[in-house]
This record gives C-alpha cells, structure tokens and sequence, in this order.
C-alpha cells in the first residue's frame, strides 16, 4: 500500500502527545475551549514562564510546540503557518516574536522547545482526581529568567565538601599504614619461608586500588 | 542614668549574698546576659546625634545605594531593605572588600558593602566564621546542660579550622576520669539542637577591660585571658551573646542560631594539661549551615572522623592568646 509518510507530513513533536484530548468543558463548546488555550500559548510566548494548573498546561504545551516546530520548518512566508500563527496568538505583535527571536533560538534544537515542572501545590491540597488542582510550571527553554532547578554544580569550598575530602585524605593514610604495617609483618616472616615473596607483592600493588574505589562511591 | 539602673540592679539582685551561696550557672548566665544587655543600651545611647551614612550594596538582587544611620545601622538592617532572601542566608558582611563586619554589628561609616553566605564560589571565610560560632554555641550548650553538682568552668577555644573535621571548646569539668557514653553524647546534642532552635539572634559589643572583668568575674580561666586579649586589640574586649550565654570571641560569627542544620557532639576527651585544678575536657562536634543537605551517610563519614582527637592548640598556663583573641576584625585576603 502507498501511505504517506506521516513525519513527513507533520513534524514531529519532541514531547509526549496524550492520545486523548481534555475537553475542558465550557459553556461555549470546542471554541470556548480553544479560546483558554490560546491565552496560555499567547501568555507562555510573551512571558516565556508562566504557572498554571497542570492539565491546562499540558494541554497548551502540545499546541505550542507544534506552532514553533512549524515556525521553524515552513518559515514565515508560508501561508498556513501564518493562519496558524495569526489563530494561536492573540497579541498579534507576537507574532514577529515567533518568528524572530524564537525560529532562531530554537533552530538548532534537538530537544523540546518547552519544559514543563510539576510545582507543589498550594495549601490545602485536594485530592479529587489525579492531576487536577495540580500546579505546573510551562517554559521555553532558553528564557531569560534564573533556572527553577537547584544548582547541582560541585563547588569544592563548600563547607561540606572540605569536610569529605579530609575525611577522605585521612582514610586513605590509614589504609596506606595498615597496608605498609601488613607488608613489614610479612617481610619479618619471609626471613622464615621466603616462598611468600610473591604474594606480599601482589598484595601491594592491589590494596590502594580498592580503597579509593570504596571512597568514591 | 543607666549608670544609676544598672546599681539599682545590683542593689535589686543582691549579689554580694548570692556569690556566698552556691550560685547556679543559670544565674551566673543571667547575671552576665544582664550586664551586657545593660552596656549594649549605653553604647546605644551614648552615639547622641544621628548622622547619616551611604552604603553601596553589590550583588543580586542589583546594586543599589542605602542611606543608613551611623553607628546605628547594622548589615542586617541593609539586608532587611534589600529582601527577605539576603536576610535569611547572609551570614557575615563584607566591608570595602576586605573587613569581615559581623551582621549585627553598627557601621562606623560609609562604606561598600557585600553579604556572603555559605554557598558562595569562595565561602572560605564564611566557612570560618560558621565554625567559629559553632565553637561559641558549644560552649553555651555545655554550660547548660550538666546537673547542679558539676562544676563547669569555660576556658577558651583554638581558631577555628574546619580542616581538622571537628569544632572544639576546652571546658573545664569537676569530674575525674569522664569518659561520655553514647546516650550523654546524644543528650548534649539535643540539647546543642534545641538551644539553636530558640532562633537566637547572635549579638556582639565591645567592651572596656574592667568591664569585661565584672562579666567574668566568676571564670578564672576568662579573667586572667582578658588583659591580654585586651592588650591586643586597643584596650577592649569583643564580646557575643547568644541567648542568655555571653563569651569572648574575636569574631565575626554568623548572624542567627537557626542558621545551623545539623549538629552532633561527637566526643568529649580528657586533655593533658597543666592547668591546676580540675581536669580540661575537650568537647568536639561537627556541624553543618540549614542550607547544606546531606545524606546520612555522608554526614556518618563526617561524624566518624570527627570522633578523634582534635589536635588544635591545647590550653596551657603562659600562652599567648593573640591567635584566635586578636583584633576584632583582621582583614583577610581571599585567594
């Protein structure tokens, strides 16, 4: 059978796409839901962090993604992106913003364009259904604003760290003396039976090896 | 005036009785928390006329000049301009680039000011004056934590080193041959635990050698270090408080008790020594800021090596105290 290939005809979204859409009931139908999205896909443009319930979020991530994933493949000279652009975002001087600043941001990408943060939710927390009256975070990556995750970089002046690393230094000289007192044990025997030679040797060389593995782990 | 108030408690208080009884070491802590809180409210008033100071603030959230009273303001009142988030981590100041300014102490003048905290690129020195507080508090929590029948007498602490894995304080006890079991070490901990978390402002105050004399009347150990301490730094001596505790230090230490996460009293050793008397004990612990988390098993390793002997300088009878007693503030160059 001649079928197309769809990833070709659809880019393809570097995230995961539910099967099944929210409906996000609204008095207004399926439009009234589109409008709630396209806020937040124009909001998540201009403020490039926005927080939000989750599903809603998840929601509008899949649209965004593929908005900017088409803003990069078609470019802004071609007519259906354009009608897309011009449905998705509201405040239409985003629209230069798309395609300016984000197509060229994004461009050499090989990841998603957006990040999406489950975030704690406010107090008191109700546990109706899963994910509902959870808090989420959306992004685009490469905003400006300081990154939400902790800073995991080792910083060796660290008061924690300085402490591990003595602590460290000073195990590993006293395995060095226990390993130096072990071979002038074994050196006293072999003026006894000098057969054992080669395995205070072997012992040795093997002994430092293994502490430092212990040390690091 | 606060002259007259402060007679007027010694009337109220009655020492000279008190000191023919056994005075217990709450009272004793009183007395002094007492004395310095009195001389912290002279000091205060005595500044007179307020005149106004600059202070150019760099760092996050952006720079930014503060007019500030002088010889009122303190760091921790520019931090409390500048954001709740500067308030809680800041642990010392940084002034002009080069004198550690404790958060609590007045500005003498206009100035550049930086606030460091414990995750800084280069928190050496704020490492130091974490260890040294930790010192400090630990000689607060063993004042108060033995029964009446034991004599505690505070002798001093070496410079802080957070190389040699332990925080230290040399104290003399009325007991013979201690060697702390498990449950007492864990009991001192709490205790170090509890104490840290009343949330007590760290406060310092230099004070005038008779003064310091009257503080610490009742510690021979202290009343024969303060000449010499006094000799080194212009005639007076730093004081802190925290809670009702009050020691010598020469500073600066961290601004706030609850800055300190996890605490564990590791030993307590017996030294050799030749000061008369009772025997000298030294109490270790390793301590980590609220800030740091550390698996438990990293904090073990820690633990475990702080169990040994420190072996920071050990109190004897003729020893030059200018190390850790020395100026107030040194500047200290960051490499």
């Amino acid at each position: 059978m001649n079928q197309a290939d769809v990833s070709k005809l659809v880019s393809q979204l570097r995230i995961k796409v539910n099967p099944r859409l929210r409906r996000f009931s609204n008095p207004n139908g399926p439009a009234g839901r589109l409008d709630k999205l396209r806020k937040t896909v124009t909001g998540l443009i201009k403020h490039e962090r926005i927080e939000l319930n989750y599903p809603r979020a998840d929601e509008a991530r899949m649209y965004a993604e593929r908005l900017i994933s088409d803003a990069i493949r078609y470019g802004d000279c071609h007519r259906t992106t354009m009608e897309m652009a011009d449905f998705w975002i509201i405040e239409k001087q985003l629209i230069h913003k798309l395609f300016k600043v984000l197509v060229p941001r994004f461009q050499d990408c090989n990841t998603s364009y957006t990040r999406l943060y489950k975030v704690p939710s406010p107090y008191p927390i109700i546990y109706k259904r899963e994910d509902c009256y959870r808090k989420a975070v959306l992004e685009l990556r490469g905003n400006p604003y300081p990154s939400l995750l902790p800073d995991k970089q080792y910083n060796k002046n660290i008061i924690h760290n300085i402490l591990l690393e003595e602590a460290k230094k000073e195990y590993r000289m006293q395995k060095y003396a226990e390993v130096v007192a072990n071979t002038e044990e074994k050196g006293k025997c072999q003026t006894d039976s000098p057969d054992e030679k080669l395995e205070t040797s072997s012992d040795i060389s093997s002994k430092p090896e293994s502490n430092k593995d212990e040390h690091t782990t | 005036m606060i002259y007259k108030r402060f007679l007027v408690l010694l009337k109220n208080t009655n020492y000279s009785r008190v000191t023919k009884r056994n005075i217990t070491f709450t009272e004793e802590s009183e007395r002094q928390s007492n004395l310095f809180r009195l001389e912290k409210v002279r000091q205060k008033e005595s500044v007179g006329r307020i005149e106004k100071i600059e202070v150019q603030y760099a760092g996050p959230p952006n720079e930014t000049t503060l007019i500030m009273n002088k010889n009122i303001s303190t760091p921790y009142d520019c931090a409390k301009h500048l954001g709740e988030m500067l308030v809680n981590r800041s642990a010392v100041a940084l002034v002009n680039g080069e004198t550690l300014w404790h958060m609590h102490r007045p500005l003498v003048d206009s100035c550049k000011l930086e606030l460091l905290h414990y995750k800084m690129a280069q928190p050496s020195l704020v490492n130091k004056a974490f260890w040294r507080t930790c010192s400090f508090l630990l000689g607060a929590v063993a004042v108060n934590s033995f029964k009446d029948q034991v004599k505690v007498c505070l002798h001093s602490f070496p410079s802080p080193n957070v190389r040699s894995g332990s925080f230290v304080y040399d104290v003399q006890l009325s007991l013979k041959d201690w060697k702390p079991e498990k449950n007492e070490l864990k009991t001192l901990s709490i205790e170090f635990i509890k104490f840290c978390q009343q949330n007590h402002q760290i406060e310092c105050l230099e004070v005038s050698e008779d003064y310091a004399q009257l503080i610490f009347k009742n510690n021979p150990h202290k009343s024969k270090q303060i000449p010499d301490i006094a000799a080194n730094n212009n005639g007076k001596v730093p004081l802190f408080k925290a809670g009702l505790h009050v020691d010598i230090s020469r500073g600066p230490m961290i601004t706030n008790t609850n800055h300190l996460g996890r605490i564990t009293v590791t030993n307590v050793i017996k030294l050799e020594t030749d000061i008369p008397g009772d025997p000298i004990y030294r109490f270790q612990g390793v301590a980590l800021p609220h800030s740091i988390i550390l698996n438990h098993f990293a904090y073990g390793l820690i633990e475990e090596r702080a169990r040994k002997l420190n072996t920071g300088r050990i109190p004897a009878i003729n020893q030059d105290l200018s190390i850790d007693y020395g100026s107030f503030v040194k500047p200290q160059v960051v490499v």
